[in-house]
């Protein structure tokens, strides 16, 4: 009971808003169609919030013990991937653990943050010897994510990881260089694109040049977005969204129902609680006992704030169809049971240090 | 090293600014927002509430094959479908019982579709029939009006107007699955799935193009606001002479078997037949499982494209080449002579000549007249199987030909060593390579395309399926001229000579024609075994003719082949003879 007196109220408060949107969304989202996926996500919810208290009563140095086995087993989970992978949408993603599939680099997301947290909790990302083996850590499952063929994914985990290498340390000067050989970088990747993911980037650049596929998404949730106007249509009473002209409305384009339903006001107080949410977290990093503890505050908050832009980008039309959830808000069991587990980390984080003085000098994660 | 103040004021500051990236990021979304929901918001609200956009494509008609005159292999025509667009759709079950009375469809049907459409996009048409016939257009575009969502539209369908005889070189098409939709293919599209159809797959399809339709909240169009004109398919002209091929098909008649005929020069391909073929435009109407067990477990295997996909022995007809080898490598026999006593013995055993009485005395011009084996058994013996190997090699066996039309066999050549156990071949086993039996097989075309070479001096083509492709030479072998006369004589005398092989089918054709016959065992007998037919047709021999024409001039190259046809002479040659007479008339008739 002591434990769950000392959970970060703010953070809780925030999550529980996630929640409640999150849940009344997807309703306006499926509730002419499929209520099931709505029933679903709650079943979900139950099962991720048990996940995210179970988490609150795990010391931080268990977390530590278990860093390089979970990265090694979602190592192995991607690299087995292409030998045993399900085929959907002609892409092996899913690994099939016969009573239920998990999705590898969904794992490796988490397992990548986790890991490189405890690496330079003892050590400072400005040499050369310290940097190899987080950048090998993280370039390796991102090679085996390209080849899925799933570069969205793949850009999202090296994102994250450069984050936290950066506030791990990195010199500044070194990310000057690597900005300035990023153009070269970028030319390869283009060169080793599958075709579809070419028409994608190219139908962000111009949505007009292929309406009937990759761009008919960005087209259709821009016209809901902006038909929301500044109050919206009101609740449940989006029509681009209950017409069906919305892809994958439940899901990675949820927040075109959101948007057009609550209209300028609702999007902006959206954002703010995102912002505080993941802002928060970054305070408790701040506030850590540890610096293992912080760190790994650090890449959780690279994760969500990732996810938030790349997809609320991607559904207005900014930034290329990438397969990101939006947080507690889109469909789907496994990324949500995710963002809990990770999120009832960070409440740990904020259990332990609670009534601490944050770290002073670097120590061991395990003391 | 750790600084520990520097290390955690550097932790701190770099936190802080990540904070400062977090909201720039927002904040730049926020600009999107105030852009799409505010600024744009009365242009946006337009399209979503009272007009909203629909865009629907403009499928681009696929481009035709025609045949070397200009004749349709592959042709569209025009036909109505019947479509249904979901959202636009008040009531499908209604819908479908309603159309289900006036069209007669049975309710397998029915919970096809429905399945179908489920899987449609809402605002995608979803074919529910294609091909409806004249008599049942009028009556359903009466009453479109009762069904809204569901429309009749004009389109074309694939046709092959020769599909039996042509089905392994055009191929067919059919309706697209759930695979070919994630490579970007629409639904109520058609794919290439095999021969040409498949091979020449993108530059037939063309181009979608797409209209964008102003439509009210029930579907109705109110305004047409742009369209971008499909880009209509490439018409590809085939080298293929669909008469000939008519004519070769029926001198072949009900027997299964291939015929090739090439332009010695070009390596146009003018006749590219396999026998049976199968219907082709069953494809198109959509075929049932039953039809396509029914070709699949065929013992005449109908889908086989015997041309290019199956080898055989090619028994006498390989003899030209033993015989190359022979004279390049100066072996005495090829410009001595032996003596055929119907046999020749090997140890305690006895291979057999096919005339069992024996030739007599014989050189290379009667071995290859009167196709004899022992000649070519005590060739094959000094030359060995290395030489006739790689002769076989040289003229473009055991090689694919390259023709646009994979998959393709290379046959097979025996190698070197029979096997890494075995040291050696048998010296029986060599023998009987050098009369094409054995270990060797070859593919009609690869049969075709040797007899152009013969007839052009060596060149090896590579056998092309379009009008005016430009030439591709594989490779010119060098083969002095002396030899190739040799050789071609002996091929004329098959014809020519009253005692030869073809006389009978081919002396009187319309052109001089050059040739052999070859007929294949397709059971090995023991050695000394009498030669005995059985009545199974599967026991019965492979018959061959390959020849060139005019002798003197060629200018055409064929292959016949018979499967379990019997003799060479009677049974593969008059298929030439018709092919020959036909082509030859024509080209007279021209000039």
């Amino acid at each position: 009971m002591d434990t769950l007196r000392r959970m970060d109220q703010v953070l809780l408060f925030c999550l529980l808003g996630l929640a409640g949107i999150g849940m009344a969304t997807l309703y306006a989202a499926v509730h002419v169609g499929d209520l099931a996926i709505w029933y679903k996500q709650g079943v979900y919810w139950f099962v991720g919030l048990t996940a995210f208290f179970t988490l609150c009563f795990i010391p931080l140095r268990v977390i530590g013990l278990m860093v390089w086995p979970v990265y090694l087993f979602a190592l192995l989970a991607l690299a087995l991937v292409p030998i045993l992978g399900e085929v959907q949408m002609g892409a092996r993603r899913w690994l099939d653990l016969g009573a239920f599939n998990i999705q590898p680099s969904e794992l490796m997301k988490w397992a990548l943050m986790l890991l490189l947290a405890y690496w330079f909790s003892m050590r400072e990302a400005s040499s050369l010897r310290n940097l190899s083996v987080a950048v090998l850590c993280s370039v390796l499952p991102a090679a085996l994510i390209v080849v899925q063929p799933d570069l969205g994914t793949a850009l999202v985990l090296l994102f994250a990881a450069m984050s936290m290498i950066l506030v791990a340390g990195f010199p500044w000067k070194w990310f000057g260089g690597m900005l300035a050989v990023s153009p070269i970088a970028l030319y390869i990747l283009w060169q080793n694109m599958h075709d579809y993911q070419k028409t994608r980037v190219l139908s962000f650049l111009n949505p007009e040049s292929d309406p009937l596929g990759a761009g008919y998404h960005v087209i259709q949730s821009s016209i809901a977005i902006g038909s929301g106007g500044i109050f919206g249509k009101g609740y449940l009473e989006g029509s681009q969204s209950r017409l069906h002209f919305l892809p994958e409305q439940h899901t990675d384009f949820i927040f075109a129902v959101f948007a057009e339903e609550g209209g300028l006001i609702a999007t902006v107080a959206l954002f703010l609680l995102y912002g505080t949410f993941i802002t928060r977290i970054l305070i408790i990093a701040l506030r850590a006992h540890s610096r293992f503890a912080g760190l790994v505050c650090v890449g959780i908050a690279s994760i969500f704030c990732l996810y938030v832009f790349v997809n609320i980008g991607m559904v207005s039309g900014i930034l290329p169809v990438v397969g990101v959830p939006l947080p507690f808000v889109s469909y789907g069991g496994s990324a949500l049971l995710s963002m809990l587990v990770a999120l009832g980390l960070v409440m740990r984080v904020a259990i332990e240090s609670e009534g601490q003085v944050s770290w002073q000098r670097p120590s061991s994660p395990l003391s | 090293m750790w600084n520990l103040l520097e290390i955690r004021r550097r932790y701190d500051l770099r936190i802080y600014l990540f904070i400062v990236v977090v909201f720039s990021l927002l904040l730049l979304l926020l600009g999107r927002m105030v852009q799409l929901q505010w600024i744009q918001y009365k242009k946006h609200f337009t399209q979503s509430e009272d007009n909203r956009i629909h865009i629907s494509p403009v499928y681009p008609t696929r481009g035709v094959m025609l045949d070397r005159n200009g004749l349709g292999l592959a042709v569209n025509e025009v036909s109505y479908k019947v479509t249904l667009i979901p959202e636009r759709v008040e009531n499908l079950d209604e819908t479908l019982a309603a159309l289900q009375t006036l069209m007669g469809w049975d309710d397998q049907k029915i919970s096809k579709l429905k399945k179908q459409i489920k899987k449609t996009r809402a605002d995608r048409a979803s074919l529910l029939m294609d091909q409806l016939p004249w008599e049942a257009v009028a009556p359903l575009a009466a009453r479109l009006h009762h069904f809204s969502g569901v429309d009749v539209v004009a389109g074309t369908h694939r046709y092959y107007p020769d599909a039996e005889q042509t089905s392994h070189v055009v191929g067919y098409l059919s309706l697209v699955r759930d695979v070919d939709i994630k490579e970007g293919y629409l639904h109520m599209e058609y794919v290439g799935r095999s021969g040409l159809e498949r091979i020449l797959e993108s530059r037939l399809h063309g181009e979608l193009g797409y209209k964008h339709e102003e439509v009210d909240a029930k579907g109705r169009r109110v305004a047409l606001l742009k369209t971008v004109a499909p880009k209509m398919g490439e018409n590809v002209q085939l080298s293929i002479d669909a008469a000939l091929q008519k004519i070769a098909s029926k001198a072949l008649g009900k027997r299964t078997g291939a015929v090739v005929v090439m332009d010695v020069h070009t390596g146009e391909v003018l006749v590219l037949l396999s026998k049976p073929g199968y219907d082709t435009n069953k494809f198109i109407t959509g075929l049932d499982t039953v039809q396509w067990n029914e070709w699949l477990n065929n013992i005449e295997k109908p889908l086989l494209n015997r041309v290019t996909q199956a080898a055989y022995p090619p028994g006498s007809t390989i003899k030209m080449a033993t015989s190359f080898a022979g004279l390049a490598k100066g072996v005495a026999l090829a410009n001595g002579s032996t003596q055929c006593e119907g046999y020749v013995e090997l140890a305690d055993r006895k291979i057999r000549c096919w005339k069992k009485e024996g030739h007599g005395k014989v050189d290379l011009h009667d071995a290859l007249v009167h196709s004899c084996d022992v000649f070519y058994y005590e060739l094959g013996d000094a030359l060995g199987m290395g030489a006739l190997s790689s002769e076989a090699r040289r003229w473009g066996f055991g090689e694919k030909t390259g023709i646009n039309l994979p998959p393709e066999s290379r046959g097979i050549l025996p190698k070197e060593r029979p096997s890494e156990r075995r040291k050696k071949w048998y010296r029986g086993e060599t023998m009987i390579t050098a009369i094409g039996q054995g270990e060797i097989t070859v593919t009609p075309l690869q049969m075709a395309r040797f007899a152009a070479a013969i007839a052009n001096g060596g060149l090896i083509l590579r056998p092309l399926l379009e009008k005016g492709e430009p030439t591709d030479v594989v490779k010119k072998l060098d083969v002095p001229e002396e030899h190739l006369q040799k050789i071609k004589q002996g091929m004329r005398d098959v014809v020519a000579s009253q005692t030869g092989t073809a006389y009978y089918a081919l002396s009187r054709a319309h052109w001089t024609v050059a040739g052999k016959t070859g007929t294949a065992q397709v059971v090995m007998m023991a050695d000394d075994e009498e030669r005995t037919f059985s009545d199974a047709r599967k026991h019965q021999d492979h018959a061959w003719f390959m020849g060139y024409a005019p002798f003197e001039k060629p200018e055409i190259a064929f292959a016949v082949f018979v499967e379990h046809g019997g003799h060479g002479g009677s049974s593969a040659a008059p298929v030439a003879r018709a092919v020959v007479d036909a082509w030859a008339d024509k080209q007279e008739a021209v000039n």
